[in-house]
């Protein structure tokens, strides 16, 4: 039910099916390396029949590989067995019209949706400065002001606007991503946004790529916005070569779509059993209580 | 146009280092000594900006100017500075939105808080106006437009009693660090990148120290006394941000702002180390002005001018940032983003002193 009444109120319902079965299995090779921690439904194995993720809105849909990496996340998880309210802060902004600004209300609802029986407390933050020179400091300060259960944290772009030496970044976002969690807080990061102008940019995608790294290393999931925005971008391509219309509505349909993908990774790092990690956290003989919680991935 | 003295050659470091310090990542970032200490330079510019209120608001004899003609001034002033920040911040969106463009690159468009203002431009010009939405590197002029504003309260009060002004400002500081007082940000969550009840404390300070500079021996020789101590400050703040020391916020015992180090509310540890720093550098321009007549003429030069030096400033240095993510950065473009800053601060202080001679001339 939920699922078709979000798709009338896209207005999409009529391509929907067709839209899903039309994307074309565009082969977009993961920039090398990153392992995967865990990438259901159907793991990194699939990627190269793999369809586009049904849950998410049609114009949204991405396949699963190239739309999150999972990891635990045991904060919440706790929160939402305590059965109180999960508190979750999302820092960093973005600039499509009309997205942005209600991305932080969209990303709540998208939630809530995924998780019927969970309060989803959203405070939303934007935060100016590098991490690499300042804004891990006051990241810090706006988590010890917020003390949430889980951080969403859109990473990356300032510093690669800055051009800031990639070793700096990476150490940087890992020693915040220790600190955060050795709070006992979650964290999800989003790496930076597609843009075709710098898909052949060596340095961007670097730092691209060590947002994956470091959430590989230090087991947090991580919503691939870069792959996503990609996939989409050859879906949507309707060879319109006029300057910067195509680019420019292209990143306004990429982060439209993000608070469902940033969504869709929290929901399905939250069903991971607890096994998976290596760092194998204890069972839990409540799970079945959790899974009441969280929506099962609809087929 | 006066000579140069120690609080416009001060001011004109405090500028420079702004300029270098607002083109994150650049080579010479390091060189500056914002990042050998706990303050920097947000903290000198806002502290000789109060003892610039003392001079401005008292005759050379030291009588104070009439009342209502000092409101007036703080007014005339305060209007001054928000028009130069709506300048400011509409050159710089117009800045960002045309590299965007030009390079067919909607990132640029997520420019520290700019995405708020290309998102949503109905909400955001409310907030640009209100000053409640702030570009990144564009926080201190909406600061200093609230302080401007607060400002004759203290400067009145303080002609009765200096004590009472301080203690005021000093309470309103506390109040604020325990109570987490701040304007808001408007569109969106948040608050201001630096706390107007906080850092008026500066300013006041800056104030009352100049009034009480003026009229008593006592400051200058207790800062003689005190000048080890400085120097032992500006080493442990030396030796804390290089070694990346610093209380970890979620740790700190209530209320957390009095323990932490935050820019944003100006939290005790920088205004101490603040503090050490004025202690340990306040003899030092009396040894170097003889040694260095063209650099302290050229700083100078820039602290009389320094609105506009820094609104100029703060445009060239988002040009600095766009020019270096454009070529990819290097010794070689961050050599000419800091010797067109140099040259271009320079100019416009130049430019700024030749305009008013020949307005004066006119009338």
């Amino acid at each position: 039910m939920r699922r078709i009444a979000a798709a009338l109120l896209l207005g999409l319902i009529a391509s929907a099916p067709a839209d899903a079965q039309d994307a074309p299995r565009e082969a977009a090779p993961r920039s090398s390396g990153a392992p995967m921690i865990v990438s259901p439904p159907s793991g990194a194995a699939a990627k190269e029949a793999e369809p586009a993720d049904p849950s998410l809105s049609p114009e949204c849909r991405v396949p699963g590989s190239q739309l999150y990496t999972l990891a635990q996340l045991e904060a919440v998880k706790a929160a939402i067995l305590k059965k109180r309210p999960v508190r979750v802060l999302a820092i960093g902004g973005n600039a499509a019209p009309g997205a942005s600004a209600t991305y932080p209300v969209k990303l709540e609802t998208a939630l809530e949706r995924a998780m019927p029986n969970v309060d989803v407390v959203m405070e939303y933050r934007g935060l100016q400065g590098e991490i690499a020179s300042g804004a891990a400091e006051r990241l810090r300060s706006m988590v010890a002001d917020v003390e949430p259960d889980l951080v969403i944290w859109q990473v990356g772009t300032h510093d690669a606007l800055a051009r800031v030496e990639l070793d700096a970044f990476t150490d940087a976002l890992t020693e915040t991503v220790r600190w955060i969690k050795s709070h006992d807080i979650d964290v999800v990061l989003v790496d930076p946004l597609y843009t075709a102008s710098l898909a052949a940019d060596a340095y961007y995608t670097s730092i691209v790529q060590s947002v994956r790294t470091v959430a590989t290393n230090e087991k947090v999931p991580l919503v691939l916005r870069y792959d996503a925005m990609r996939y989409l971008a050859g879906r949507s391509d309707k060879g319109e070569g006029h300057m910067l219309g195509q680019q420019f509505r292209l990143n306004d349909l990429g982060l439209r779509c993000m608070a469902e993908h940033v969504s869709r990774a929290i929901t399905l790092s939250l069903q991971q059993p607890d096994a998976t990690g290596s760092a194998a956290a204890p069972p839990r003989e409540t799970s079945g209580t959790l899974g009441a919680a969280v929506a099962p991935p609809r087929p | 146009m006066r000579e140069p003295n120690a609080i416009d050659f001060w001011r004109g470091l405090a500028l420079v280092t702004i300029f270098i310090n607002h083109v994150p990542g650049n080579t010479f970032e390091r060189y500056t000594y914002s990042q050998y200490g706990i303050s920097d330079a947000a903290e000198l510019f806002v502290f000789l900006a109060g003892w610039s209120i003392g001079i401005a608001t008292r005759g050379r004899d030291g009588t104070p100017e009439p009342r209502l003609r000092s409101v007036l001034r703080l007014l005339s002033r305060t209007i001054e500075v928000y028009r130069a920040q709506l300048a400011v911040m509409v050159i710089a969106l117009a800045m960002i939105a045309g590299t965007a463009l030009v390079f067919d690159n909607p990132l640029i468009l997520e420019w520290h808080n700019a995405g708020g203002f290309f998102a949503d431009p109905i909400q955001t010009v409310v907030g640009m106006v209100l000053l409640t939405h702030q570009l990144g590197f564009f926080n201190i002029l909406p600061l200093y437009v609230v302080l401007l504003g607060i400002a004759p309260v203290f400067v009145l009060i303080a002609r009765e009693s200096r004590l009472l002004a301080l203690g005021l400002s000093a309470g309103l500081y506390l109040a604020s660090l325990v109570e987490e007082w701040n304007l808001p940000s408007w569109p969106g969550q948040g608050d201001w990148f630096f706390d107007p009840w906080c850092w008026q404390l500066l300013l006041v300070l800056g104030f009352v120290l100049q009034d009480w500079n003026r009229t008593s021996g006592t400051l200058r020789l207790w800062s003689r006394r005190l000048f080890p101590l400085g120097i032992a400050i500006v080493v442990l703040g030396i030796v804390l941000s290089v070694l990346e020391i610093r209380p970890d916020p979620m740790l700190v015992p209530d209320p957390r702002l009095l323990f932490s180090f935050d820019k944003t509310y100006l939290t005790p540890a920088r205004l101490l180390h603040f503090v050490g720093v004025l202690l340990a550098f306040g003899p030092v321009y009396g040894i170097i002005a003889p040694r260095i007549p063209l650099i302290v003429g050229y700083l100078a030069s820039l602290g009389r001018n320094s609105l506009a030096v820094f609104s100029m400033g703060s445009i060239l240095s988002l040009g600095g940032q766009l020019l270096r993510f454009r070529t990819g950065g290097g010794l070689i473009v961050d050599m000419i983003v800091l010797a067109v800053g140099i040259v271009g601060l320079g100019a416009t202080a130049w430019f700024v002193e030749w305009r008013g001679r020949k307005v004066r001339v006119a009338s």
